[in-house]
């Protein structure tokens, strides 16, 4: 029964974020500007050094996924931003006066930030295709790799929302998701091997959730490689309940 | 049972801040009940801890004989909030706004529909229910507020400084259904607010409070009666000298030339004999003026401050507006 009910606050806050899109999804379009640039620009003009895609691959088959995770990641760091907003306007203290727990609300808003990832990665494929990357447009790897949008999006706007449980202003929040979202992007095999790294840059790479997404992302729309999936997946499941369980706990302290 | 009964409530925030200092109230079933006071006197943090979102530092609240502590979600399921700030969502249609909040109070699903039409006629906002919200005026989206909390069928509502920041008409309106709720659901209120007219127009009775502690319980007009009487000014058209008045008629307080002040009760009806009075022993009315107390008067006598402390007021109203701008 409980569970049953906690369910049902979780799709009913995603429900409210699609809704909302429904509306006005200019923001949306605007965000899918940069990914657009870091394919046509950045990959354009990196695809002519040979040392940095795997043999066989173009370097704009290689960070195509790369980039998808980077938009993604964009997307969800700054959500916590939103948590803030709708904490200053009473909208938050409304929802946690609601009989849903408290940790359905949270999960919840994390699917919210998902349902916009999801839209983040159908206009970042549909650009794919337009601009001829060969990548594996086959049904069951594109379930898979929304299934791990999915996941990513929950797993940092979860890191996000603890962060506003903690910074609790917008402006903070603008500051470090700036302070967070470029090293988070270099320090993962999104647009280069980690095997380029220097080493101390490797040990962040292996501890950022980022490099198992990108990974998991490749293997399914590029190689078509599935041994790496399972460890790929376990990473990221941990981190998402990991952040999920812990901003659960905290987000009680915004309307404190 | 009580609809609320809260004892020696505290909450204390870092080391010093006590911004609940022991403070206990029932409230009846079926009442409207004010918690008056100043910006800051505690009034947010009681209806706070009564509605389980922060916990209190020492003390017991019990909403129905449910226990805030130790049954929150039970306690959530009986109530409605509207909280001082807007807390409708300017993104989603009104109707939406009332679906989302039906589903997470878990309405049945058969009966949803039902209900949202239900709540949108009562707060008149039926033709509108499909604009966004945000291009509704302040007044309305207040209403939206109640109409989403009535989805639930609360047993109590909660209203958080319900007409902050809103036009004297909206006000009003808002005002007259809140009574309205309350006289046909039989729903039992909890208002705060720092409006001495309000609390006195709408409550059954109020606490007033002040920097953590309440001063006084009563019905307001209990309250208005204990601070003393009405008093009548007459202007005298020519300066002439009163001493004394014939028994009955009230307590002379002071004789200025032509102005003369007297303390009564039941001025009204003293009025006509003043002037009986006056005019008999020849002398010439320029005007008179009744002046009741107020509950304003009642927080100076009990609090010791003004309540309406204008700049105050101004830079909340301020605020108020800029928030909804910003949406």
């Amino acid at each position: 029964m409980s569970f049953s009910r906690s369910v049902t606050s979780v799709f009913t806050i995603a429900e409210m974020e699609a809704r909302k899109i429904r509306h006005d999804s200019t923001e949306l379009w605007m965000r899918a500007v940069q990914p657009a640039l870091w394919l046509l620009i950045f990959g354009e003009v990196l695809n002519s050094v040979k040392a940095l895609a795997p043999a066989g691959y173009s370097y704009m088959q290689y960070i195509a996924p790369g980039v998808l995770a980077q938009s993604v990641l964009f997307v969800s760091i700054f959500y916590g931003i939103t948590i803030v907003w709708e904490r200053d306007v009473g909208l938050l203290t409304k929802l946690l006066s609601t009989p849903s727990p408290r940790s359905s609300i949270v999960i919840g808003k994390a699917l919210a930030s998902a349902v916009r990832g999801v839209f983040q990665a159908v206009v970042i494929f549909a650009l794919s295709f337009l601009i001829g990357i060969n990548l594996r447009f086959n049904v069951i790897d594109i379930l898979g790799v929304f299934g791990i949008v999915v996941m990513l999006s929950m797993c940092f706007s979860s890191f996000s929302m603890i962060l506003a449980s903690i910074l609790k202003t917008r402006d903070r929040m603008m500051g470090i998701g700036q302070v967070l979202t470029m090293p988070l992007f270099f320090a993962s095999s999104a647009i280069y091997p980690i095997s380029l790294m220097p080493t101390w840059l490797k040990y962040v790479a292996y501890v950022n959730p980022l490099s198992y997404v990108v990974d998991a992302l490749r293997s399914l729309l590029l190689t078509g490689d599935y041994s790496n999936l399972p460890l790929d997946m376990a990473a990221l499941l941990l981190s998402t309940v990991a952040f999920a369980s812990l901003a659960s706990v905290v987000v009680k302290r915004l309307v404190q | 049972m009580k609809a609320v009964e809260v004892e020696n409530l505290t909450k204390v925030y870092g080391k010093e801040t006590r911004a609940l200092d022991g403070i206990s109230f029932s409230v009846e079933d079926g009442e409207i009940f004010g918690l008056l006071g100043p910006n800051g006197a505690g009034k947010t943090t009681a209806i706070k801890i009564i509605t389980t979102l922060i916990k209190p530092t020492q003390g017991t609240a019990s909403v129905f004989g449910t226990d805030v502590l130790r049954r929150p979600q039970q306690v959530r399921q009986m109530m409605g909030y509207v909280p001082q700030a807007i807390s409708v969502d300017g993104d989603l249609t009104g109707y939406e706004n009332l679906l989302i909040f039906s589903k997470l109070f878990y309405v049945d699903p058969k009966e949803r529909q039902g209900r949202i039409a239900e709540a949108l006629e009562f707060m008149g906002l039926t033709d509108r229910a499909d604009d966004l919200v945000k291009h509704y005026s302040g007044g309305m989206m207040r209403r939206l507020e109640i109409a989403q909390a009535l989805v639930n069928r609360p047993r109590i509502l909660f209203l958080d400084e319900p007409s902050i920041g809103l036009d004297p008409f909206s006000k009003n309106e808002v005002k007259n259904q809140v009574k309205e709720l309350n006289k046909e659901l039989n729903m039992t209120m909890i208002v705060t607010t720092h409006d001495m007219m309000e609390a006195d127009e709408i409550c059954d009775r109020v606490a007033i409070m002040n920097a953590g502690r309440i001063a006084v319980i009563d019905t307001p007009a209990r309250l208005k009666e204990s601070v003393g009487g009405d008093i009548i000014t007459v202007k005298l058209s020519q300066s002439a000298v009163v001493t004394s008045l014939p028994g009955g008629i009230g307590k002379l307080l002071s004789w200025e030339g032509g102005e003369l002040r007297i303390l009564t009760e039941s001025g009204e009806e003293k009025i006509p004999r003043i002037i009986d009075y006056l005019e008999a022993k020849g002398m010439v009315i320029g005007s008179i003026s009744l002046a009741k107390p107020t509950l304003d008067d009642v927080f100076i006598k009990y609090a010791g401050s003004r309540v309406d402390q204008g700049s105050f007021v101004a830079a909340r109203s301020e605020r108020r507006t800029f928030t909804r701008r910003g949406r």
